[in-house]
């Protein structure tokens, strides 16, 4: 493990290698930092760009762009009180106050250096479990593998902010999604009304990017004013001790090590994001500290728990595409989107099928935090600038690069219609308040959930395999079981009267 | 009194009977047992249930969620703008197409204070920056123009 890892350092330091990762760490840092755009919205923008590479160049960039953005918001919420993406808004509750009381450097570099500690604690997660769980789940049948998506799925819909039901509608209707068009066991057409656009069905990231791109600008737009001018800012002086700021973090090994493994907890979970894990850390970090009082001050346990996590969030997520072929979240969906393109099937043969892809992709995500510290060292000031860059200018340019993004993968028109249908579609999910996480899932699961469960009954009639099988019946228990808490969840929810009448989170 | 929820309900169980009435056309296969219309059909009844629960629970519910104000101006011109610049892209091309999409909403989204130098700029570099990056560097044929020729 160890050769091929060192052989991938090597291979990544390799200029065109090290080129996309660099731009990829930049692009996401710069996205990160501008509110409103999601670290899913710029690896979305970075994917066409990466069609003309080869695989590991590739994911490399979007491995760049997710360490980048889970960085790049926490400049913007540190100095503008702002967070970038949803990732660093835990950030803004320490880093912000820290900041107003004339110590902006410490407050970015507090959260810089926690990043990348955290992201290279996950790194060692993901490097250590990505292979034995891989290796696990190769014992899988298709009555597990049927299993499992089942029981993410659930688990997806359970976890979501609105109601459980409209979880699992939405995974279901994502499911649906993907029996439009020719059936993958004997490529009978369905559901095609007889015309030539649904016979190859929907291509999965057009339909993301329709829905994820749309949902984000369209909600923007609502509460935009015509003709508003962005903030005026002045840059602040970051200069700190790096010395100081790292003793301050590794002096407080308890609090990074539990942020750490929450960031990485949340991130194996499949469709959850940084998003979840920052505000989840924060909160634990508040709840174990002697002084809770202090956190929303400027207190720097609150900026450490806060980025430790959603950078470490990147390695739980990566973990669960590699070794099960299930994205993490939306980041790592278009990841694994690309990955498909390159002809390349995430999962457990991943690791052994494509030894040097996979132990790229953890060498470019070793590599991911130098370059990030580098590019933070560089250009924080500058990253600063950019939310002055107007919506009216950035919203064009973005739906453009979504156009393109969608066009380029088969150089055919249909994708754009596609994302133009799934845009709209998205918008109108978003306002009738259902998650789009379990959508997703279900578009990404669709296909598999019905190889396996066909597979599955075309092997042994009898369906009792499922729930008799030791591994397979305990993942439908799980699935139940996950329900059942999420109901029980949500009706203390609102026996408490914390029913939300706000717009759900569009970030995945 | 029905609610968005209801609303929501009600498409989606009727789309999920539509469907399942569409998967009686469906061939049925000689030589194995499942069929493609076995998965959709499960997954229909599974979506009309969970869509008739969705109607039921609302009919129920006796406080209904507040809906926040918003505004759709906006919403409803992107979305028409961004449906004509998808309609031209095969009649004009993408070069003429995208600069006058990037100009256009720019304009739709800045008025009444339009900076007509800053949007004709930020049109014509992103028609040209995304043309050269792809066309040229990434070998992506981007569309051409029934109309134009280019």
């Amino acid at each position: 493990m160890f050769e091929y890892l060192l052989a991938s350092l090597v291979e990544v330091l390799r200029p065109a290698y090290l080129l996309p990762l660099s731009i990829g760490t930049l692009a996401g840092m710069i996205g990160g930092a501008l509110p409103g755009v999601t670290i899913t919205m710029t690896i979305i923008l970075v994917l066409p760009f990466t069609f003309g590479f080869d695989p590991l160049q590739g994911l490399a960039a979007m491995t760049g762009v997710y360490v980048g953005g889970s960085a790049g918001g926490l400049v913007t919420a540190s100095l503008l009180g702002i967070p970038g993406t949803p990732s660093a808004i835990a950030t803004t509750f320490d880093g912000f106050p820290m900041a107003r009381k004339g110590q902006p450097g410490r407050a970015v570099w507090l959260g810089t250096w926690a990043s990348a500690i955290g992201g290279l604690l996950g790194a060692v997660f993901l490097i250590g479990a990505t292979g034995p769980l891989a290796a696990f789940a190769l014992r899988f049948g298709p009555w597990e593998y049927f299993s499992l998506f089942v029981f993410a799925l659930s688990m997806v819909a359970g976890l979501t902010e609105a109601s459980l039901l409209k979880g699992l509608l939405s995974g279901a209707l994502g499911l649906v999604v993907t029996v439009i068009g020719s059936d993958p066991i004997m490529a009978v057409p369905r559901l095609t009304l007889g015309t030539e656009f649904l016979r190859s069905g929907f291509q999965f990231l057009p339909v993301l990017i329709g829905i994820f791109a749309f949902a984000q600008i369209m909600t923007d737009l609502e509460k935009m004013a015509g003709g508003a001018a962005p903030p005026r800012v002045e840059a602040p002086n970051l200069a700190v001790s790096h010395l100081a700021v790292i003793r301050e973090i590794l002096g407080r090994p308890f609090l990074l090590l539990w942020s750490t493994l929450i960031g990485v907890w949340i991130g194996v979970l499949p469709a959850i994001g940084g998003s979840a894990a920052n505000v989840m850390a924060y909160d634990q970090a508040k709840k174990f500290s002697k002084h809770p009082e202090r956190f929303g001050t400027g207190t720097p346990e609150g900026i450490i728990a806060s980025e430790s996590s959603n950078n470490a969030n990147v390695g739980g997520s990566l973990v669960t595409i590699m070794a099960f072929g299930i994205p993490g979240d939306a980041v790592t969906a278009v990841m694994l989107g690309a990955m498909i393109i390159h002809g390349i099937q995430p999962g457990p043969l991943f690791i052994s099928q494509e030894p040097r892809v996979a132990y790229g992709i953890f060498a470019a995500y070793l590599l991911a935090h130098p370059v990030m510290l580098v590019l933070q060292w560089l250009g924080a000031r500058f990253y600063l600038k950019i939310v002055q860059v107007p919506k009216s200018v950035l919203i064009p340019v973005v739906l453009v690069l979504c156009t393109v993004g969608a066009y380029a993968l088969n150089n055919i028109m249909e994708n754009v219609y596609v994302l133009l249908i799934f845009g709209v579609v998205g918008y109108l999910l978003v306002k009738f308040r259902f998650p789009l996480a379990p959508l997703i899932l279900g578009v990404i699961l669709g296909d598999q959930i019905e190889v396996n469960l066909v597979r599955a009954l075309m092997t042994d009639a009898n369906p009792w395999l499922f729930l008799t099988r030791p591994l397979s019946g305990g993942m439908l228990a799980l699935s139940v079981g996950s329900v059942v808490l999420a109901l029980w969840q949500h009706r203390r929810q609102h026996r408490r009267g914390a029913a939300q009448a706000g717009e759900p989170d569009t970030d995945f | 009194m029905i609610s968005r929820d209801g609303v929501a309900g009600l498409v989606c169980l009727a789309g999920s009977l539509g469907l399942l009435v569409l998967t009686r056309g469906m061939p049925t296969p000689a030589l194995v047992p499942i069929g493609p219309a076995f998965y959709p059909r499960i997954l229909f009844v599974v979506t009309a249930v969970l869509s008739l629960a969705l109607v039921v629970t609302d009919l129920a519910r006796r406080r209904r969620p507040a809906v926040p104000p918003a505004r759709y101006r906006l919403v409803v011109l992107t979305f028409a703008i961004f449906t004509a610049y998808v309609a031209a892209l095969p009649w004009l091309g993408y070069r003429v197409a995208t600069l006058l999409f990037v100009a256009g909403l720019q304009v739709a989204l800045e008025a009444p204070r339009v900076r007509w130098r800053r949007s004709a700029l930020v049109a014509l570099a992103t028609t040209l920056v995304t043309y050269y990056a792809f066309e040229v560097y990434l070998t992506v044929l981007l569309p051409r123009g029934r109309l134009t020729g280019f």
